[in-house]
């Protein structure tokens, strides 16, 4: 009882220091997506956005937030010990992704007007959707496993420390587009 | 009996947490959208609107206080 008792506040301790350090690396690359968010205002100011579908953006947008409360239902659900509602949240979770991977690469990428090297500002604006949507494949495979391991029954309501930080980390995925939807989709009249 | 009780309702409070977000987030979505449907200038209401979500998702889906928390527990 001592022991089991021992084990459950070193995981503690080690799971406080995976979060600070799960935020940290949140924190670095935050900075990368910054710099791309302010060379989209320095390249097209306010006044001009890429001619993109606001419906398919607004779309995808909906399919990203709702893969938020997915995961946050998920999340929830492992820690109160509820393994069937985990398992399905987290699917859910992973084919709202993939929806969205689809949305942005294999329709915008597709339908959009110009080419990647139409310009610096072209450029720029599938740097933006393809590195968020490269993040968005990470945390699917990510979920992946999770989902995985949650299968075989390796998370507890005590012990799920890859749940959590798999949610936090999509919700991040799901931060940066909050900021890259209204920069590309709704800032300004179609330029390019 | 009583444990599993209170484990259920303190379920079930998180999950309206998270439902009562999502609506929050949606409606949002929503009004950012027709703003910059209609009024693609206006970016600065727009970019606050982003801000409001993001402040929503970070401190009620990615629980930023627990990083403060110390080695407390998913409350």
């Amino acid at each position: 009882m001592t022991s089991q008792t021992t084990t459950l506040a070193d995981y503690r301790r080690r799971e406080s220091a995976n979060r600070l350090g799960l935020w940290l690396f949140i924190l670095s690359d935050a900075f990368m997506f910054g710099g791309l968010y302010v060379s989209r205002f320095y390249l097209l100011g306010t006044d001009t956005r890429p001619e993109v579908s606001q419906i398919l953006g607004f779309v995808v947008t909906v399919v990203l937030l709702a893969s938020s409360f997915f995961m946050n239902r998920a999340e929830t659900a492992m820690a109160h010990g509820d393994q069937k509602a985990f398992l399905r949240g987290t699917l859910i979770t992973l084919v709202l992704g993939v929806i969205f991977l689809f949305g942005v690469v294999g329709v915008e990428w597709q339908v959009v007007p110009f080419g990647p090297g139409d310009g610096a500002a072209a450029s720029l604006f599938y740097t933006m959707t393809g590195w968020h949507a490269f993040h968005v494949l990470t945390g699917v495979i990510f979920l992946a496993v999770v989902y995985n391991n949650g299968r075989k029954g390796m998370y507890t309501a005590e012990r799920h420390w890859a749940v959590e930080a798999s949610a936090v980390y999509w919700h991040f995925i799901d931060v940066v587009w909050i900021f890259f939807y209204p920069a590309l989709y709704l800032i300004g009249k179609p330029l390019l | 009996m009583m444990d599993e009780k209170m484990m259920d309702e303190k379920k079930q409070e998180a999950f309206r947490l998270g439902v009562s977000v999502i609506i929050l987030l949606g409606a949002l979505t929503i009004g950012e959208y027709w703003l910059g449907a209609l009024a693609s200038l206006w970016w600065a209401p727009i970019l606050g609107v982003a801000l409001l979500k993001a402040f929503f998702v970070v401190r009620d889906y990615m629980h930023l206080p627990r990083l403060f928390a110390g080695e407390e527990t998913h409350e």
